[in-house]
């Protein structure tokens, strides 16, 4: 167990809390919303998960809580990020850089391009908590040392000397990992950080992921599309579709009784392994259409319409609101409102 | 390393054998006889005495014979006597391959140097007015031939403006090698310098504005970012260092063609360097002192080409001994 670097916090309400966050991009001179409306909390110690396809904002919203929209063309144009109440969105870039890597760290999808290749692992960790606390090249190199075993990078003292072509993804992603932790932060993103990797060498990232969360008690917010992942991984999910959140609760309720058609269109999409003697495959599932590009989208009416066998008139000229659907779960969709009355 | 350094060393010297022969071929196939030349510059001769000149300087022999005792000599370490100046041919080039070289690395390192500032500005900028200025600068430096640029800087800074000097390497004064010597030499290289140093200050800046564009989106450079390092670390430790590769194989790689823009450069400027005595010799059918003069530009290229090579070692580390 390693020192810690930095007193806890005392905390009262949610450490982070997303409050109606809306990201443009500024496409053929017009701000295209990306991202709306979106909300959510995430308390000390919990997993989050954000589920959705592809471009469904999951990514930008990741990147927005650090401060790292790329702009142009992007920017937040709406609402607030507040960490243990202090509002991001107004973070100027210097206070930005002293949050980064440090109270909210990030581990991405691509661990082959995500390091630099000039620079050796070693450095690559070190040079971080120089940055945040200031500590010298010895003391930094040593804490970089300690990290790698911490990851369970075997001999970390040489492997330290080594640059990331010399390593395998499944490394190089154990290396993002500790880059991303050595400052032991509140709060680790992790953005489909085992896409690019091997089955087996996924279910080690998940391992170390949750052996390491009960060792520093960082909260995580685990972005995929992988909703086996989900369940074993996360405590809530969050489900989004073109840049709104639709549906949220915890992960048994999601899994077992979810709401959204969406939702449960993703969940018929996981295929089953189907044995012999019924060794006929079941047809896989899927939902028809594909996700509306942001500027596809209306002004009003539910972004999932065009695509869901329930909808009726209501849907394409009004846009859902999330509705409590007991449990402390919510879904955006007209059925659960009819449904109540 | 040693096995890599004397195979690199045997490819070089294979590598210069054959342009040895290629000049000497390519040379005697172009039209133009050194000893009707020369005969012409001494106002003429008689066959007997025509005779005797080509007999001497071994022309009467057939092709190959010529190329086998020419290749033999230089092995020995004799480049022929210059039929014009009747002095050898390595003490000719000796003369004046200091101030060869001074001039191509003085412009090429200037060249590369603000190329590459101007490139990182400007891509960090990339709608400011300096990304825009090095736009059309880089325009402007491409279409520009290099005698035009070499004149009209005479014209603006030696003439109408006489801040230097409009020929030549130095003044008949203090060509004792000391400081004023230097700070002499140093004010007429400005001009020839600038005129070669902007041709490819061009070229730097829009290839390393571009490098440092392709960099700056890169995934390492964004989880940089996502570190908290300061602009100033990502920069110029995370995005630079990689941004800079293709500047430095650029760089290598035009060093020959340097050498042949400092032919017109030191024409125009009058400067003693290799690329007036290649120019005079190539009009003189000079064919001894033109061989000695392409070998030595040959063999600069191969040492800069090792040079780049290391030094690419040196700055990306996935290039490893192979």
């Amino acid at each position: 167990m390693p020192e810690p670097l930095k007193p806890e916090l005392l905390t009262s309400g949610p450490l982070l809390s997303v409050r109606d966050l809306e990201i443009v991009f500024r496409i053929d001179g017009q701000d295209v919303p990306v991202v709306r409306d979106l909300s959510f909390d995430i308390e000390a110690g919990e997993t989050l998960g954000i589920v959705g396809e592809s471009g469904c904002g999951k990514s930008i919203t990741a990147l927005s809580l650090l401060g790292l929209v790329p702009n142009p063309p992007g920017r937040v144009s709406k609402g607030q990020i507040l960490l243990n109440g202090e509002d991001l969105t107004r973070a100027g870039e210097a206070r930005l850089n002293a949050v980064r890597g440090n109270d909210i760290s990030m581990v991405f999808q691509e661990p082959m391009t995500s390091l630099n290749p000039v620079y050796t692992i070693g450095e690559q960790i070190a040079e971080t908590v120089r940055v945040h606390f200031g500590l010298s090249r010895a003391a930094a190199w040593d804490r970089a040392v300690e990290m790698l075993s911490q990851v369970g990078i075997p001999s970390p003292k040489t492997r330290a000397h080594d640059y990331p072509h010399q390593l395998s993804g499944g490394m190089r992603q154990r290396v993002m990992i500790a880059i991303a932790l050595v400052c032991e932060p509140k709060i680790l993103i992790a953005d489909e950080p085992t896409t690019a990797l091997d089955v087996t060498v996924q279910a080690q990232i998940f391992d170390l992921f949750q052996d390491l969360q009960e060792r520093f008690g960082a909260a995580i917010i685990l972005i995929t599309h992988d909703i086996g992942v989900v369940a074993q991984m996360t405590d809530r999910v969050m489900v989004m579709y073109a840049g709104r959140k639709i549906e949220e609760g915890s992960v048994a309720s999601f899994i077992r009784d979810p709401r959204h058609p969406y939702t449960r269109g993703l969940i018929s999409c996981i295929p089953h392994l189907s044995l012999p003697p019924s060794d006929v495959p079941a047809p896989l599932f899927e939902i028809p259409g594909v996700v509306p590009s942001a500027r596809e989208l209306g002004a009003s009416g539910c972004a999932f319409a065009p695509r869901c066998s329930h909808a009726s008139g209501r849907c394409a000229a009004e846009t859902p609101t999330l509705f409590p659907v007991g449990d402390g779960r919510s879904a955006a969709c007209w059925l659960e409102v009819e449904a109540a009355r | 390393m040693l096995k890599l350094t004397l195979r690199k060393a045997a490819n070089a010297v294979a590598l210069l054998l054959a342009v040895l022969v290629l000049n000497f071929t390519m040379i005697h196939l172009a039209p133009g006889d050194p000893v009707e030349t020369l005969v012409g510059e001494m106002g003429g001769a008689t066959p007997a005495l025509i005779e005797d000149l080509r007999r001497s300087m071994g022309l009467d022999q057939p092709l190959y014979i010529q190329i086998g005792l020419y290749v033999g000599n230089v092995l020995r370490g004799d480049f022929g006597h210059s039929y014009y100046y009747d002095q050898p041919v390595l003490t000719l080039i000796g003369a004046r391959i200091g101030p060869t070289l001074l001039l191509v690395t003085t412009a090429l390192f200037a060249a590369t140097m603000i190329g590459t500032v101007l490139g990182v500005f400007s891509a960090q900028r990339r709608s400011s007015w300096l990304s825009h200025l090095v736009t059309v600068l880089s325009l402007a430096g491409f279409s520009a031939p290099v005698f035009w640029v070499g004149i009209m800087l005479i014209l603006v800074l030696s003439v109408a403006f006489p801040i230097f000097p409009i020929s030549g390497m130095s003044d008949a004064v203090g060509t004792d090698g000391g400081l004023l010597y230097a700070l002499d030499v140093a004010h007429h290289l400005a001009l020839p310098a600038l005129t070669l140093a902007l041709i490819y200050l061009a070229f730097y800046s829009r290839l390393a504005r571009a490098s440092m564009l392709e960099v700056l989106g890169s995934d390492y450079v964004r989880t940089a970012r996502a570190k908290g390092l300061p602009r100033r670390l990502v920069v110029y430790k995370h995005a630079l260092r990689n941004a800079i590769l293709p500047v430095v194989t650029f760089a290598g790689l035009q060093f020959g063609q340097v050498i042949s823009g400092a032919v017109l450069v030191e024409t125009v400027f009058a400067w003693p360097g290799l690329g007036t005595l290649a120019f005079d010799s190539i009009l003189r059918r000079d064919t001894p002192t033109l061989l000695g003069i392409l070998f030595f530009s040959a063999l600069m290229v191969v040492v800069m080409n090792v040079l780049t090579d290391l030094l690419y070692r040196r700055i990306d580390p996935r290039i490893k001994i192979r």
